[in-house]
C-alpha cells in the first residue's frame, strides 16, 4: 500500500508543486494520474521511488516512511519498483538486451540468469527480436516497450510509468498499454501518469492533479483515495 | 559471498570495458603517470644497488697506528701484546699485522709509483706502524666503540697518531641517508602528483558514465555496485603506470651500465647497476596500484555523492 498523508513539495520560493496530497494507493491497484503539464504528477511518481522528498508530510510504501530513508536504505526500496520514466534513460553504449539485465546484475543476479530472464521480459513486450539492436535504431514506441521490459525484469511490486505513451503513435501507444496492464493482471500496482484521453476514458481509477492540489476532473475519484 | 564475488567480477570487466573502450585516453594517462613514478623508481633502483657496497665497506673499518719516528723497534713490536689486549677489552674483534717502517716504504713506492721522488728524499719518511682490520662492525654503536677504542690506542707510549679509516664510510652513509630522504621526498611528491592525475581521470569518467550512474541507482544499485568500477580502474592505472615505469627504468639502466662499467674498470671493480628485485618490483607495483586506488577513492566519494 502507497500512502500520501499532508504531503506537499516546494521548490525554492516558487510555488508548491505538490500542496497537501492524501491519497492511498492499495496494493495490486491501477491508478492513473492526471492533469495539466507542470500539476505535479512526475513529482508525485518521483516522492514514491524517492528520487524527489516531500518538504512536509509522509509518503510510505507497504507502511515504510520513504522520506526518511537514509542512502544506505533506499536502493532496497527501488529494488521492489519498476520504473518508467521521461525520457527512458536508456543507455546508448549498450544492446537492449544488456540494458533490459542491467537491473538484475545491479542486484548481483548471475549473468546467464539475468540474461533469460531479460530475454522471457523482451517476450513479454514483444521485442525479443531486437535484443541484440542498438536502442538508438529502435522507434519510439519500442524504446518505450524496453524501457517497460527493463522495469518488469526484476519483478516489482509497484510500477511506476510516466508518460509511457506520449510521443506514439496510436498503435504503440495500445502495445504499451496492454504490456502494463498485463503486469497489473498479475497484481502488479500499477500508478500510471498520462495525459491521454483514450487511455482515461477506460480507467478504473484516475486521481486528478491540478497545480499540485488533488483536483475535482473530468474523470477522476481523488476524493475515493483521499484520506 | 558468491553475488559479492560476482560485483567484483562484474566491477573489474566494467573497468576493463570502459579502458578498452577509450584505448588512446588511457594510454596518455598510463604515460604521465609512468613518467611521475619513473624518477622515484630510478631513485630506488640507484639506492638499492649502492646500499650493498657501503654496507660491504663499513663492515670492516680499520685502524692505523703510526708510532713516533724515535721510537725503538724493540718497544713498538712490545705493543702487539697490549694493543690485542685492548681490543678484546674493548669487545672487538679484529686482525692486527705490524707493518715495519721498510715495508711501509716498498708498499708506498709500489702503490703509487712515485719511486723517483722517494728515493731523492734520502731516508725513509714513514715510521713503523700497526693495521688492525676490525671485524663484525655493522651499527652505530658499534662505529663509536671503534672510536673509544682508537681513543685508547692513542694513549699508548710511542704512538702519535691513530687514524680510523671508517670516516669515510660515515660520510657515505650520512650521503646515503641524505639521498634516501630526498627520495622520500620526492616519491611523496610525485605521489601527490600521481594522486591527482587519477583524480582528475576519475572525475572525467563519473562524468563521462553519468547516465549510467543515474540508471543504476533507478533500478536499487548501492553506492558500493557504483564505486567498485572506478576503483578498479583507478588501481588498474596506477598498475599499468607502475609496471611501465620499471621497465622504463630497467631498460635505461642498459645504457647507464656501459657507462658505469668503463668507469668501474678504473677501479677494478665490476659494478654494474641490476634493475629491482622481484620483492622490491611486486611492492613497486602496489604501491602504484595502491595510489591510483586513492586517487579513485578521493575523486569518486567527492564526484558521486553529487551526483546522488
Amino acid at each position: 500500500m502507497i500512502e500520501f498523508r499532508h504531503v506537499s513539495k516546494q521548490y525554492g520560493r516558487s510555488s508548491a508543486a505538490l500542496a497537501d496530497i492524501n491519497l492511498t494507493i492499495d496494493k495490486g491497484e491501477l491508478v492513473y494520474l492526471s492533469g495539466p503539464s507542470g500539476a505535479g504528477k512526475s513529482t508525485l511518481l518521483k516522492m514514491i521511488a524517492v528520487m524527489e522528498r516531500p518538504t512536509s508530510g509522509t509518503v510510505s510504501v507497504n507502511g515504510q516512511d520513504v522520506g526518511r530513508l537514509n542512502a544506505s536504505g533506499l536502493p532496497y526500496l527501488r529494488r521492489n519498483l519498476g520504473l518508467i520514466l521521461q525520457p527512458q534513460c536508456l543507455l546508448n553504449d549498450r544492446s537492449v538486451l544488456a540494458n533490459v539485465m542491467l537491473p538484475l546484475l545491479v542486484v548481483g543476479t548471475g549473468k546467464a540468469d539475468a540474461e533469460k530472464r531479460a530475454r522471457a521480459a523482451l517476450d513479454k513486450v514483444g521485442l525479443l527480436d531486437k535484443a541484440a539492436s542498438d536502442p538508438m535504431a529502435l522507434s519510439g514506441g519500442e524504446q518505450q516497450r524496453v524501457a517497460i521490459a527493463r522495469a518488469i525484469v526484476n519483478r516489482p511490486q509497484i510500477i511506476l510509468a510516466d508518460e509511457p505513451t506520449a510521443n506514439l503513435d496510436r498503435a504503440s501507444a495500445r502495445k504499451v498499454m496492454d504490456a502494463l496492464k498485463a503486469f497489473h493482471g498479475v497484481g502488479v500496482t500499477c500508478i500510471i501518469a498520462t495525459h491521454d484521453e483514450s487511455i482515461l476514458a477506460s480507467a478504473p481509477r484516475v486521481v486528478y492533479l491540478e497545480r499540485g492540489r488533488l483536483a475535482e476532473g473530468p474523470v477522476q475519484d481523488s476524493l475515493q483515495g483521499a484520506a | 559471498m558468491i553475488v559479492w564475488l560476482r560485483q567484483h567480477g562484474l566491477a573489474l570487466a566494467g573497468a576493463f570495458r570502459h579502458l578498452l573502450r577509450s584505448p588512446g585516453s588511457f594510454s596518455l594517462n598510463v604515460i604521465v603517470v609512468a613518467i611521475a613514478l619513473a624518477l622515484p623508481f630510478a631513485g630506488l633502483t640507484l639506492l638499492e644497488n649502492v646500499r650493498p657496497v657501503s654496507e660491504q665497506l663499513a663492515v670492516e673499518p680499520e685502524i692505523s697506528v703510526f708510532m713516533a719516528m724515535d721510537t725503538p723497534r724493540e718497544r713498538t713490536t712490545a705493543l702487539a701484546e697490549q694493543i690485542r689486549r685492548i681490543v678484546q677489552d674493548s669487545g672487538n674483534a679484529g686482525k692486527l699485522e705490524f707493518i715495519p717502517r721498510e715495508h711501509a716504504l716498498s708498499l708506498l713506492k709500489n702503490k703509487t709509483g712515485l719511486d723517483d721522488a722517494i728515493t731523492a728524499l734520502g731516508e725513509n719518511p714513514l715510521p713503523d706502524g700497526y693495521v688492525l682490520k676490525l671485524s663484525g662492525v655493522r651499527t652505530a654503536s658499534d662505529a663509536a666503540k671503534v672510536e673509544s677504542l682508537a681513543a685508547q690506542l692513542k694513549s699508548l707510549p710511542g704512538v702519535e697518531y691513530v687514524q680510523i679509516d671508517s670516516a669515510w664510510v660515515k660520510r657515505l652513509a650520512a650521503l646515503m641517508h641524505v639521498l634516501r630522504l630526498a627520495l622520500l621526498f620526492l616519491a611523496a611528491t610525485l605521489g601527490v602528483v600521481v594522486v591527482a592525475v587519477i583524480f582528475n581521470t576519475i572525475r572525467l569518467q563519473v562524468m563521462t558514465q553519468r547516465d549510467e550512474i543515474e540508471v543504476c541507482r533507478m533500478f536499487g544499485a548501492t553506492d558500493s555496485y557504483i564505486y567498485r568500477p572506478f576503483y578498479y580502474t583507478g588501481a588498474l592505472l596506477g598498475l599499468c603506470a607502475g609496471a611501465a615505469a620499471l621497465g622504463a627504468v630497467a631498460i635505461a639502466l642498459h645504457p647507464l651500465n656501459d657507462a658505469i662499467a668503463d668507469f668501474a674498470r678504473l677501479y677494478a671493480s665490476e659494478f654494474r647497476l641490476a634493475p629491482l628485485g622481484l620483492p622490491a618490483t611486486v611492492a613497486m607495483l602496489a604501491t602504484s596500484a595502491g595510489l591510483g586506488l586513492m586517487g579513485a577513492l578521493l575523486s569518486v566519494r567527492r564526484h558521486l555523492a553529487r551526483l546522488a
